[in-house]
């Protein structure tokens, strides 16, 4: 164990004064019982009614008296018949007498029995790979030391055992597992190359290497990382087994449909994301009709002051919002009250619902405006001719030319909306609270998957309720196209 | 070989002009491949030889430009000018951050040297593992049982998780009573004494409620303001062996009277928030508040003349009300390549010196128990008030359940703060809800 040993004996005895007479102490190093920035000594000594206790003195040079060393530590001689033998585990640092842990006195100091005549204690403290002179000196029930504190004569010992550190984590299943994506891309583009050229599309034959590079990224940043989300949902993974996790099959997902609060959670979520998108695409549209009107004066300023919410950082307006809504914030001086807005479940979910309107109406606003201005002037002209009213060219002209742009719009919205954050962890943090073991009163979908994966550190339920979303966006994706592709052929 | 293979493959199936661009792209393709190997499979950079200066990173959570900042900053270049062999490199990491980001770093191989964590984090942390080794180093072999004992023992058994000790104790915190004198004087009402009882501050707090100005100001939805009343009146949050008793005799009792400041005697306000807490003492609309010492140095910039007393006798039971005692230290990550001197920084950091320095700026209560007999620390009497509070202190145990605690207790100080439950049931389906996330 010990590689290098000292050139100074590991083991020193001592003839010390004593008022009951002379008495012999020897003092040595376990060099077996080594341990990381631990020395063990052993010390034997005869007992005398003189010794109320020792000192230990420690220094990482040779020394002969106390003044150049540092002291490590005591133990006790006293009687032990009401105290416990307190094992290793619980205790700072291991001592033993009589080849049992050592006696603690209250405050878990060690304790030696006044019969006993040894003593051992596996050093704490220790520098590894470097001599350390240890000095045991017996005192009298004052402190005062039985031997002559300027004569020590110390023992040398050594610590090489090694810190346990731990491995870096083995990272070959996912750079396999990407190095594995990346080729299956450069095949499938090599293959969709070869099928090109086999079948005369000149034009085509570099776009493949064009695309090459963006595809890759996509399979390494975006669809590795939804297949590991989602082979997560079959394995016990958390917090305090992750990299070691075992398949469990459909077991997460029965947990997430056995959640109290899962129905509730998941209605309030489609009513957060419908009620915006809804608001969202209203008001912004009235509001790009109203500034996309001809004469209207002042359009730059009003469109500058509409856009203010989206062009400040989403986080700062929802703080703001939060100050704002808090009892003694703005909104209760501007109405004389003292409000707890945040307090009641429906209260709390209005404002979460109304902040996010608040700042998702410009980005539709501005969508909406580009789509109306591109809308052919002389058809209103046209309209105008023939005495068509101007609800009537809303209806009839307007709305259905800018379908094209409100159906993607409306859906990415949707989806945005749907996987939102920021706005309710910031004002509510889901709260408030309506059940023990429940998501919050404002808690979405995505906020109580946050909570569920890092404040409970439940990796592998996360991504099972994370797959449950994702069906439900792709679900929700394709019955909304299928339904305005067949209300446009209707059209 | 197979590069030949491919250039014969193209050349046949292509008309002839195809053959550059056909080699261009497998060439370009290879390369993208190799490359790319060659990124996934570099191994990562090793942290120096044997020799070299050691390298520490230490995260905090201190503000930015904030006077604790500057006396870390000063501390960590003292501690280089006295250890040229290591380098030290700080970094701020936003405080609710700072728990999630360990973790995440720590299972991605890449955790700082030394930390700065609470008991509720360590709570937090303790049972997670990779590669079947804690997050945080056991400081037990590291320290001399005469360097240990120099910290107040229940801060230092904060620091300890299941045996193991994983941080050196630098400064504790707790909540006392803080109040404005200003507002007793207008009122004629006597100070807050160290032998007042509940009644007492009851008494006090309705002569003082007016239009504008609340008796106390207290977060009452917060279970860490509810603890000293619970513990007040007899319960518990843990029994002797950590189990949860979040519904132990003297627990309903507690709740229904801590409701009642608000509900009956109308003294407190359940809208009050954390924020709205200090706001409100600062704006002098608060004539009481339970705070820690951390604001301390806030509402004396308000222009506030403050006194402090510590926390009244529940009238009910006689004992004093002991609010948790919470806890920070510097720990050691089990990943650090220099655990020596990573010690030897967080020894540096919770030494008495340094601990003195944020004890009379920024008024962190120090753990180093010769600091209570400091003739500076002893004359201040903030300082002294909050360190007599600590001896009143509930002891928390640190394990996994304190941390979920706080979630469980919430939720019951909400339902019935609403009046969706009776404190009784509450407290049961909250000590049934503990049980059952620690089964999991």
């Amino acid at each position: 164990m010990t590689r290098h040993r000292p050139d100074i004996g590991a083991a020193a005895l001592l003839l010390f004064g004593a008022t009951a007479g002379v008495h012999a102490q020897q003092v040595s190093v376990d060099d077996a019982a080594q341990a990381y920035r631990q020395i063990q000594i052993d010390v034997s000594y005869a007992p005398s009614d003189a010794i109320a206790g020792f000192q230990v003195w420690y220094s990482s040079e040779a020394f002969e008296t106390t003044r150049d060393a540092e002291l490590h530590s005591t133990v006790s001689v006293a009687d032990t018949t009401d105290l416990e033998r307190v094992p290793g585990d619980a205790v700072f640092e291991r001592c033993w007498s009589d080849g049992l842990p050592i006696h603690r006195d209250a405050a878990g100091n060690p304790v030696v029995s006044t019969a006993a005549t040894e003593w051992s204690c596996a050093l704490t403290g220790m520098t590894p790979g470097a001599g350390q002179w240890i000095a045991v000196v017996p005192v009298d029930a004052e402190g005062a030391p039985l031997v002559d504190p300027e004569r020590l004569q110390p023992v040398v010992g050594r610590t090489d055992v090694p810190d346990e550190r731990t491995p870096p984590p083995d990272t070959r299943p996912v750079l396999y597992a990407l190095g594995m994506v990346a080729l299956s891309a450069i095949v499938l583009l090599s293959f969709l190359r070869w099928q090109d050229v086999g079948r005369g599309r000149a034009k085509s034959r570099l776009a493949h290497i064009y695309v090459a590079p963006a595809l890759i990224a996509l399979a390494t940043l975006t669809f590795y990382p939804i297949l590991y989300g989602m082979w997560l949902a079959f394995t016990n993974a958390d917090q305090s087994r992750l990299g070691d996790e075992a398949w469990i099959g459909l077991a997460n997902f029965a947990t997430v449909f056995a959640s109290s609060g899962l129905w509730r959670v998941t209605l309030f979520t489609f009513v957060w994301a419908v009620s915006n998108v809804f608001a969202h695409v209203f008001l912004g549209l009235v509001l790009a009709v109203v500034l996309n009107r001809r004469g209207l004066r002042g359009r730059t300023v009003y469109r500058t002051i509409l856009l203010l919410p989206w062009a400040i950082p989403g986080y700062i307006s929802v703080l703001a919002w939060n100050g704002m809504l808090q009892p003694d914030g703005l909104v209760n001086a501007f109405l004389g009250t003292a409000i707890d807005f945040f307090a009641g479940a429906n209260s709390a979910r209005s404002v979460v619902i109304l902040v996010n309107i608040w700042l998702g109406v410009p980005f539709m606003m501005m969508v909406l405006s580009g789509a109306l201005q591109a809308l052919p002037s002389n058809m209103y002209e046209a309209a105008k001719i023939d005495g068509v009213s101007r609800w009537d060219q809303f209806r009839y002209l307007t709305f259905p030319n800018l379908k094209g742009t409100l159906v993607p719009v409306s859906l990415l919205s949707f989806i945005w909306t749907f996987n939102t954050f920021n706005t309710i962890y910031l004002l509510t943090r889901g709260n408030p609270y309506v059940g023990f073991g429940e998501p919050g009163a404002t808690d979405t979908l995505i906020t109580y998957v946050f909570a569920v994966a890092f404040e409970y550190g439940r990796y592998g339920v996360a991504a099972a309720w994370s797959v449950l979303i994702f069906l439900m966006l792709v679900g929700f994706s394709w019955l909304y196209l299928k339904r305005t592709r067949a209300m446009e052929a209707a059209a | 070989m197979e590069h030949k293979a491919t250039v014969a493959y193209v050349f046949h199936i292509g008309p002839g002009g195809r053959l550059a661009c056909g080699l261009a792209a497998v060439r370009v393709a290879l390369r993208a491949t190799v490359l790319l190997a060659a990124l996934l499979f570099a191994s990562p950079p090793g942290r120096g030889a044997d020799g070299e200066a050691a390298m520490l990173e230490v995260w905090h959570t201190f503000g930015t430009n904030s006077e604790d900042e500057r006396i870390f900053m000063g501390a960590v270049e003292a501690f280089e000018a006295a250890h040229p062999e290591i380098a030290v490199e700080p970094v701020r990491i936003p405080y609710l951050q700072n728990l999630q980001q360990f973790i995440n770093s720590s299972q991605g191989g890449e955790a700082p040297d030394v930390v700065r964590l609470s008991d509720t984090e360590l709570g937090r942390i303790g049972h997670i593992s990779v590669e079947g080794l804690p997050l945080l180093e056991d400081l037990r072999p590291h320290l001399t049982p005469v360097q240990r004992a120099r910290f107040e023992p229940r801060a230092l058994n904060a620091m300890r998780y299941g045996g193991a000790l994983y941080a050196i104790p630098v400064s504790q915190g707790t909540l006392a009573l803080l109040y404005n004198k200003a507002l007793f004087d207008a009122a004629g009402v006597g100070y807050p004494r160290d032998d007042w009882t509940t009644d007492d501050l009851i008494a006090a707090a309705k002569a003082l409620t007016g239009d504008d100005v609340l008796g106390i100001a207290l977060p009452i939805r917060w279970s860490y303001w509810f603890i000293p009343f619970l513990t007040g009146f007899g319960a518990t949050l843990f029994d002797a062996d950590a189990n949860p008793t979040l519904d132990s005799p003297g627990s309903a009792r507690a709740l229904e009277w801590y409701l009642d400041l608000e509900r009956v005697h109308g003294i407190a306000a359940s809208s009050t928030g954390i924020e709205t807490m200090s706001t409100q003492f600062q704006l002098s609309r608060a004539a009481m508040v339970l705070d820690g010492s951390w604001n301390w140095n806030a509402y004396v910039a308000a222009g506030l003349d403050l006194g402090l007393a510590i926390m009244p006798i529940v009238a009910d039971t006689g004992n004093r009300m002991g609010p948790m005692l919470s806890v920070f230290g510097w720990s050691v990550s089990k990943q650090s390549a220099s655990k020596v001197e990573a010690v030897k920084l967080a020894q540096w950091l919770s030494s008495y010196d340094v601990q003195k320095e944020f004890a009379i700026e920024t008024y962190m209560i120090p753990t180093d128990l010769a600091l209570a007999r400091d003739p500076d620390i002893a004359a201040n009497s903030t300082l002294n008030g909050y360190l007599r509070q600590t001896e009143f202190g509930a002891e928390v145990p640190t394990t996994r359940a304190t941390y979920m605690v706080f979630e469980q207790l919430d939720t019951a100080l909400e339902l019935t703060s609403t009046g969706q439950m009776d404190a009784r049931s509450a407290l049961e389906a909250a000590d049934e809800e503990m049980e059952r996330i620690l089964r999991q």
